[in-house]
């Protein structure tokens, strides 16, 4: 047990996932390693097609295959491969030791179950609790979020957008999982609903010490609430690093980009400096380093050729052959 | 004063559903100067949407005036709507849905231009060529259907379609929410240059106050159906006085990792547009709150060309 | 991806290209799909079957022969004779005159009758959809065979009416099927856009609205086709439709059935020739349906 100290929590290592569509190969996630630290936050941050939903559903072990087909990687719960674990095993970590909260709230809850009752369902499965025992956490957890107890025997239909994120929040926070991983979980939302549901993701998370993966686009939600962040572009991690190192000193190109496309609300800018062009089709992949047709460095030698992901101080690592 | 180019008086949009009347857009003021930006903000439901497209006579409005370069517009005959229509367009939200499937790019942004009559056949092809120029899409995706294109090319094309007839007015309904950030600071940087161009007056709708304040001249806050403030962009973000619009500028997530400021989470939940009860709509949501809120509110200059609808506007803010 | 092939050549021309473009487009997406092109030919083949009908049949369709009735296939009957010692053979090549004639005209006709009541009620709604659609309930809970009876004997017999006959129970399915279908598209932005574009209402159904709901329509069609060959021949059974001496598929299956037990192929033979039909007929509008939408890649 010494040795736990050393073992990171959550470990993804040379993770390479591709789909089979219509005859074409795409290349969803190409070598992507990453750790993650118990209560920690790590963002995940990149464009629509950047892979970014396909990690996570990995790591939870829920992509369909086909078309979908892990070609190689490790992915390590507290040092166990959970790639190599049977159906069986990896049932009982779904949902008790990982769960996920999806994009859209409205399709997460099955419409024709009571929302209380979808909570305990769960709670009842992994922690072999008695009906009633299920219903009394259910109802905790559904007030942990903010909703009334009483709201127990309501169906989904009859709440507003945010709360049924957060009734969707409430399950998956139901078992006390140690990771949670976030798909766009407030994309749907309104700013100040938001604003609320993101308070009560990191208030539950600080009080269950749950490791999370924050999967967005929204570079304003990663200053709210990350601790580290992964910048990921066509299926690489371009850049990582704490959260400091990647807001103060953004080093790709691509993050750089990021940051020019954004209108801050704090200053004053006649004209935003988008990136130019499209992200790459992720079925026919550019040679060398995939950001090269759109970065305003890129040379020869980038074209051809991939830059390694290199240190260049602290945790700061970044995909770029300039640095 | 320069005469607006759109000017809105007490205009009211209600629709009715099973349930009772749903009031859309419950008594908006506001006029939007030529060449100008006028931001609309608010969150889902609150009628934002509505409001533009009551503007541009989508909907039939349901009481109130609308009034275009000082014509009162409000009620229009066939052929009027006809003129009007090519006078105001709309940009939509959605670059999937807002595109027939089954029209090529050349079709799609030709069809106004045919609609009109103003163009011989010949000069169809070469005026087509040119706002596809405009719009800044490539020559060789003429032919292709919106299937093809990614999600801000389709934009790019319903933008094209949009100012095809050189309106004087366009409403933009959310035009970059639905595209990746790199791409939705090209849509906006065309938007601007269009403008800059050929003086357009923009309409835009948005949820996104950092999009908003990026590119309006002055902006309107609603919230379910009311407008509960409006002043000019800098004014606004600088010294918002209505506690809605507080806490909607505090929400945004800041990517200023080192001044965080302090939010203001709202408790509550954002009570139905539906048979809505007189008086303040966000009092149910609103710390400030009294018995005088459940009374109607009205729009008052607190300030220079400060418009605030809260009756409690100065104890807030003293 | 896919991108339409563009021509660098002046803009006048361009037109021209792109028009054939789109319906080669489609041709050749139709053409990669062997099982639809394979019920396009039977198609074919049966139309060319029966207009030189009259030239390649080996008897003629009414020529009797008491001596030789019920003769099993043989190489001088192909298909074997009937009660009457008429060529089966024969009588099923220029039987294809009337029974795919009949079929297509028929739903051809409903179809087309069915899609203009069915975008009106789509589009408009409100009142209209209401009164017209109560109008096809009661329509459509006359069973078809029913109906086309009473109208067959309304109308009495020959070609023409038999084809009325025939259309007018088809029509509700068809109004059913583009209403909901309309419906499905009836929200969508591009409508809307089309609106401030000053479209009419006509040209935006035709346009907009048509384009995008038309394919369970064309499914319905080829169904539908064999389905009214079927009817025809339920209606020439009972002495109404097309009549006796000229062959019709249908009318033949129906007088064969008497005989079924004993001589099977004088069923076996216009049953697989209807069978034939359908067949085709699916495999090819399923084929159609695919090659018609644009979001189809190549």
């Amino acid at each position: 047990m010494a040795e736990k100290q050393k073992v990171p929590f959550l470990e993804v290592k040379d993770l390479v996932v591709h789909y089979t569509s219509e005859g074409k190969e795409i290349h969803a996630v190409n070598d992507v390693s990453l750790t993650i630290e118990k209560g920690k936050t790590l963002g995940l941050v990149g464009e629509t097609g950047a892979g970014k939903t396909t990690i996570a559903k990995a790591i939870l072990r829920i992509l369909p295959e086909p078309p979908a087909h892990v070609d190689q990687g490790q992915i390590l719960l507290e040092g166990q491969n959970l790639l190599e674990l049977p159906n069986t095993e990896m049932q009982k970590i779904r949902g008790k030791r990982i769960s996920m909260i999806f994009q859209d709230p409205m399709t997460a809850l099955n419409p024709v179950m009571r929302v209380g009752e979808q909570i305990a369902e769960g709670i009842a499965l992994h922690e072999k609790a008695s009906k009633k025992e299920a219903e009394e956490k259910a109802k905790h957890m559904l007030e942990m979020v903010g909703i009334p107890g009483s709201r127990y025997r309501d169906y989904p239909h009859q709440f507003s957008g945010g709360m049924k994120q957060r009734v969707v929040i409430a399950m998956a926070l139901a078992c006390s999982p140690d990771l949670l991983l976030a798909d766009e979980p407030t994309t749907a939302l309104d700013v100040t609903i938001q604003a609320q549901v993101l308070d009560i993701i990191k208030d539950l998370q600080e009080k269950l010490n749950t490791a999370m993966v924050m999967i967005t686009h929204d570079l304003g939600i990663v200053a709210e609430v990350c601790d580290t962040v992964a910048v990921v572009y066509a299926g690489e991690i371009v850049e990582f690093g704490s959260l400091e190192e990647i807001f103060d000193h953004p080093t790709h190109p691509y993050t750089l980009g990021l940051f020019g496309s954004l209108p801050d609300i704090n200053s004053e800018v006649e004209r935003l400096s988008p990136i130019a062009g499209m992200p790459p089709d992720p079925s026919n992949l550019p040679e060398g380093c995939a950001f090269s047709p759109r970065c305003p460095y890129a040379t020869d030698a980038c074209r051809k050729k991939k830059a390694a992901l290199k240190n260049i101080g602290g945790t700061h690592t970044c995909r770029c052959s300039r640095k | 004063m320069e005469k607006p180019l759109i000017e809105v008086k007490h205009l009211k949009k209600f629709f009715d559903t099973p349930k009772g009347t749903l009031h859309a857009v419950d008594d908006v003021t506001f006029s939007i100067g030529k060449g100008k930006t006028m931001g609309v903000v608010g969150e889902s439901g609150c009628g934002k949407s509505t409001l533009g497209r009551t503007i541009i006579h989508l909907y039939e409005s349901t009481d109130g005036q609308i009034f275009f370069n000082g014509e009162d517009v409000t009620h229009v005959g066939k052929r009027k709507l006809h003129e009007l229509r090519e006078q105001m367009q709309i940009i939509f939200q959605d670059p999937f849905a807002s595109l027939n499937p089954r029209m090529t790019v050349e079709e799609t942004i030709r069809e106004p231009l045919e609609l009109s009559g103003k163009y011989k056949k010949n000069d169809l092809m070469d005026e087509t060529q040119r706002i596809m120029d405009m719009v800044g899409i490539d020559e060789r995706l003429r032919h292709s259907y919106p299937h093809e294109l990614d999600g801000g090319r389709r934009q790019r094309v319903g933008i094209g379609r949009a100012l095809a007839l050189n309106p004087a007015f366009v409403v933009c309904d959310e035009p970059v929410s639905a595209l990746d950030v790199s791409i939705q600071a090209q849509v906006l940087n065309l938007l601007q240059d269009l403008q800059a161009q050929s003086g357009v007056t923009y309409m835009f709708v948005t949820h996104d106050l950092s999009v908003v304040k990026h590119i309006s001249d002055n902006i309107c806050v609603m919230y379910l159906g009311q407008l509960v403030e409006t002043t000019t962009s800098k004014e606004l973000f600088a010294h918002p006085l209505h506690p809605y619009t507080k806490a909607l500028l505090s929400a945004i997530p800041s990517i200023d990792i080192h001044n965080r400021k302090k939010r203001i989470i709202l408790q509550g939940e954002i009570v139905s547009p539906v048979e809505p009860k007189p008086g303040c709509r966000f009092a149910a949501r609103c710390p400030y709150a009294t018995e005088k809120c459940q009374e109607p509110q009205q729009l008052r200059e607190v300030a220079p060309g400060h418009f605030v609808s809260c009756c409690r506007v100065e104890a807030i803010n003293s | 991806m896919a991108k339409t092939a563009t021509a660098g050549a002046v803009s006048k021309e361009k037109v021209r290209k792109k028009k054939e473009g789109q319906f080669s487009l489609v041709m050749k997406r139709l053409s990669k799909n062997k099982v639809a092109m394979a019920g396009l030919v039977i198609i074919l083949l049966l139309f060319l079957v029966a207009i030189l009908s009259p030239w390649i049949m080996p008897y003629a369709y009414d020529e009797m022969n008491m001596a030789e009735r019920f003769a099993s296939p043989s190489l001088k009957h192909l298909c074997g004779t009937d009660e009457m010692g008429r060529d089966i053979f024969s009588r099923l090549l220029y039987g294809a005159r009337a029974s795919l004639s009949l079929g297509f005209l028929a739903t051809i006709i409903s179809t087309i009758l069915g899609m203009i009541i069915g975008s009106i009620v789509g589009y408009f709604g409100g009142i209209v959809d209401t009164v017209v659609m109560r109008l096809v309930d009661i329509l459509q809970a006359i069973p078809g065979i029913l109906l086309a009876i009473a109208i067959s004997a309304c109308l009495g017999n020959g070609f023409t009416n038999t084809v009325i006959a025939l259309s007018i129970g088809g029509i509700p399915m068809t109004v059913r099927l583009l209403r909901g279908s309309i419906m499905g598209v009836r929200k969508m932005e591009y409508l809307e856009a089309a609106q401030t574009i000053n479209c009419s209402s006509v040209r935006i159904i035709i346009k907009h609205i048509l384009p995008n709901s038309i394919s369970p329509i064309i499914v319905s069609v080829t169904m539908g086709i064999g389905n009214t060959i079927l009817m025809a021949a339920s209606l020439s059974y009972i002495g109404l439709g097309v009549q006796p001496p000229t062959p019709e598929w249908g009318a033949m299956l129906s007088a064969a059935r008497t005989y079924m037990r004993d001589y099977p192929h004088m069923v076996l033979f216009p049953g697989i020739a209807i069978a034939l039909v359908v067949l085709s007929l699916n495999m090819l509008g399923d084929g159609l349906r695919d090659a018609l939408d644009p979001k189809l890649k190549q």
